[in-house]
């Protein structure tokens, strides 16, 4: 008998042994080689170099799935209007755009104003302190973001202007670029302000790749984290811990320019509460309410769950466009000059997802998402000046890059960083200081043509 | 009589048949001069003669409101809205490929966002201060102005308005609503000629130094991603949210009844793209399927056909239909969505394939 169960033992650990492995394989125990190079979202990657190459849904979704997912496409075109109304009802009072795509255009991002149809910018504002749980202290009477829009007969928050001083860089061949430095001021407020108010600019990011990212496995963010630089390259890396709404507890930021939420769900009804005015099961009540502009009306939620939950899964199940010029000489050159200067260490290329049983192209992927999805201090010239939970105002949390050379395409004109101000890649590197100053310094003296190569690099992703 | 129809259709067959053997005997020097021709006449025939079109009509529409906003009869009315319901049937012509300036500079969402918002638009009429001019329409969110606002002005929320009910205020807003869509068409025509935005020298230069179309296949991958987004905008969604919910509210052009011919028209849209065409007709994919591979042509040209005619078995207003039509409705999102995965499962395939530089 006892024989028996050791062999049962046995074979079990046997056929075990190999799913262990597999779990527990990482990127590097595989040559490069052994890969395609343009599968940036492994499975979930998609062939498309067009204007509509962020809004491919991830193969392998079965028809309920894929009909959830073109429910939540509808749903992130959809235009919202002042309550009450037959559909669509609840924008408002007072909001930054009317739909998703507003501001996230082709799925992606946008442009740099505030205020204005087209506008992809939004102001984060809070005095200093933080509450119980390490958030932002909210202004009274304005919550934790300013909304510069607003329904007919109310009146917008604030009006945001936004100016720019032009700085030349030179290189020491004298080459130069051309910096702009935003300044962000705040007019025609409500209600005064307090004098210590924080201001946070924040651009719309893309929806795509979100799914992968949030299937990352926490550990491994983890393992990129080194917190008190103790290898001494100085690069530090940490994870934000955020409270969630949905959870009910401190999660790690994945979502947000500073890792500021902890699920693509959260994110989402966030966006649709702070940014449209439109309340769910999430967020319950008005952005507006306890403010001298709320509507009063008993409606919320005014989305219904099933809307929310579709939006959610169609951002989670977008594909990521495949990476482009892997064969070109000088492509590849700028590969090697990417990792010899050191932007790998937080633009971090390949990583494993974990299992999802449910979405096959989103589990076990191999992805080359080049974020490693923690905070870093980017320097002054970049700094905000307002934490968000555990990023301080110098902390931003690395982009991921995938998809970044397509920004032309989807957006008619590109805009780079956290609130636009970068309009190349060379004006957004040239703007890295802080934990990157050291490979920001190594870029600059390269020469010409291997800056050239670098961006042609970044801008194959 | 049957029997000879029939064995013509089985000879028709076979020469299709035996014509798809011959697929490789199309010179290449061919197939890449009507490549560039396709591209060619893609911005003038198709692109810039619809946004031309869009402007004339445009012009139409302006006009007649102007005299309807003068001489407020019932007969100035129904003119308007003829001119309505003719530019919005070269709009959704026009749909059929929405890239470039249309998406890039919004004008889709700024003439053709939907709902309309009843609340702000009724207190935008009631409230005096507001001048109502074109600024001030310019200054106005996206679903009070463009097409469904002006729409709403002539056949009022339930379709039948008379010229005896226009307020002043009203007619103030209509005009300048349709002064403010004017503008807009003419600026999104200005956008693709040389002498304006020029987009069009982004596509003319495809896989000739365009950063935008770096080869050939994006444009005319560009083009079929235009073509089956109108297909999916339609089937899965203009017809079918309604559909599924069963509710009227949701229907695009309700005061007017026009979303049947709205939704045939983007398909038709869709159509003469493939074809190359707005009006004249000039070199397409469908010339270049033709080439190399004839029963991809039929099984598309069959579609499409399949596709558009299936609305005429509609036959009464779309937010009726979803009620008493519904096999109808069903049988034309069919016909739609096996269009567009024809689009995406084999025209797609057909282009990265055949068309590489």
């Amino acid at each position: 008998m006892s024989v028996k169960i050791s062999k049962v033992y046995l074979v079990t650990a046997a056929l075990l042994l190999p799913i262990i492995l597999i779990m527990c394989r990482k990127p590097s125990d595989f040559a490069e080689e052994n890969f395609d190079p343009r599968l940036s979202g492994g499975e979930s990657t998609f062939f498309d170099e067009t204007s509509k190459a962020f809004g491919h849904e991830i193969p392998g979704l079965n028809a309920n799935d894929a009909y959830t997912h073109g429910l939540g496409d509808a749903a992130v075109e959809q235009s919202f209007v002042t309550a009450p109304a037959p559909v669509n009802s609840g924008l408002g009072p007072v909001f930054s755009n009317v739909s998703c795509i507003s501001c996230h255009h082709n799925d992606g991002k946008g442009n740099p104003t505030a205020g204005f149809v087209n506008s992809s910018l939004l102001m984060r504002i809070s005095i200093p302190g933080m509450d119980a749980y390490g958030a932002a202290l909210p202004v009274p009477g304005y919550g934790t973001q300013l909304q510069d829009v607003a329904t007919f007969g109310t009146q917008p928050e604030a009006k945001v202007n936004i100016s720019y001083v032009e700085n030349i860089f030179n290189y020491i061949n004298g080459e130069t670029a051309t910096l702009r430095s935003p300044t962000y001021t705040l007019t025609h407020a409500y209600l005064p302000l307090p004098s210590n108010y924080l201001l946070s600019p924040r651009m719309a990011p893309p929806f795509f790749g979100l799914g992968l990212l949030q299937n990352i496995p926490q550990q491994t963010i983890l393992s990129f984290a080194d917190e008190n630089d103790a290898n001494n390259d100085g690069i530090s890396g940490r994870p934000n811990y955020v409270w969630d709404p949905v959870e009910n507890k401190m999660m790690l930021g994945r979502f947000g320019l500073k890792a500021n939420t902890a699920s693509i769900l959260t994110q989402v009804a966030s966006a649709y509460h702070q940014d449209m005015g439109i309340t769910s099961s999430v967020f319950n009540s008005e952005s507006a309410y306890g403010q001298t502009q709320y509507d009063g009306l008993n409606d919320d939620g005014e989305l219904p769950d099933s809307i929310l939950n579709a939006a959610t899964f169609y951002i989670k199940t977008l594909g990521v466009p495949a990476r482009r010029n892997v064969t070109d000489a000088v492509a590849l050159q700028g590969e090697n000059l990417f990792k010899a200067i050191n932007c790998g260490s937080c633009h971090i290329p390949t990583i494993q997802t974990g299992v999802d049983i449910t979405l096959k192209a989103l589990s076990n992927q191999r992805i080359h998402p080049y974020t490693d999805l923690l905070l870093h201090d980017m320097g002054a010239g970049l700094a905000d000046n307002r934490p968000d939970f555990l990023a301080n105002g110098n902390e931003w949390k690395t982009p991921a890059l995938w998809g970044i050379g397509l920004f032309e395409k989807t957006n008619g004109i590109p805009f780079y960083l956290h609130d636009g101000r970068a309009r190349t890649i060379e004006e957004a590197i040239l703007w890295h200081a802080g934990e990157a100053q050291n490979s920001k310094n190594k870029f600059v003296a390269l020469s010409a043509s291997d800056r050239k190569a670098l961006i042609k690099f970044v801008k194959s992703l | 009589m049957k029997k000879i129809i029939l064995s013509g259709l089985f000879a028709v067959t076979i020469f299709v048949a035996c014509k798809k053997s011959g697929v490789d005997e199309t010179p290449m020097e061919d197939f890449n001069a009507k490549k560039d021709v396709g591209i060619t006449d893609f911005v003038n025939k198709v692109a810039i003669a619809g946004y031309t079109e869009l402007k004339i009509k445009a012009d139409v529409l302006n006009n007649s409101i102007i005299t309807l906003n003068a001489t407020t009869t019932d007969a100035n009315l129904t003119a308007s809205k003829n001119a309505w319901r003719d530019m919005r049937s070269t709009w959704e012509r026009c749909e059929g490929y929405l890239f470039g300036p249309v998406e890039d500079d919004n004008y889709d969402p700024e003439t053709d966002t939907w709902p309309v918002d009843y609340v702000a638009m009724n207190a935008l009429l009631a409230d005096n201060t507001h001048a109502l001019d074109v600024t001030d329409i310019n200054s106005l969110q996206l679903s009070l102005k463009g097409y469904h606002p002006i729409e709403y002005m002539l056949w009022g929320q339930n379709g039948n308005k008379t010229a005896a009910q226009f307020t002043a205020r009203q007619k103030l807003y209509m005009v300048s609503l349709s002064a403010h869509l004017q503008q807009k068409a003419t600026a999104l025509k200005n956008s693709w000629l040389p002498t304006g935005g020029n987009y069009s020298a982004a596509v003319l230069n495809a896989g000739k130094g365009s950063t935008l179309f770096v080869k050939k296949q994006d444009a005319y991958i560009s083009i079929a991603n235009g073509m089956s987004d109108i297909c999916g905008e339609v089937g899965d969604g203009k017809m079918k949210e309604p559909f599924d919910a069963m509710d009227p509210n949701i229907v695009e052009s309700p005061f007017s009844g026009n979303s049947i011919p709205d939704f045939q028209k983007n398909i038709t849209g869709a159509y003469n793209v493939y074809l190359g065409k707005f009006n004249e007709d000039g070199a397409g994919l469908e010339d270049l399927v033709k080439m190399k591979n004839s029963a991809l042509d039929a099984e598309l040209q069959s579609k499409f056909n399949a596709a558009i005619s299936s609305f005429n078995s509609i036959t009464v207003p779309f937010e009726k239909a979803i009620f008493t039509q519904r096999v109808q409705c069903q049988n034309t999102m069919n016909a739609i969505n096996a269009l567009a995965t024809v689009i995406d499962t084999k025209l797609k395939p057909f282009i990265i394939q055949n068309i590489t530089d």
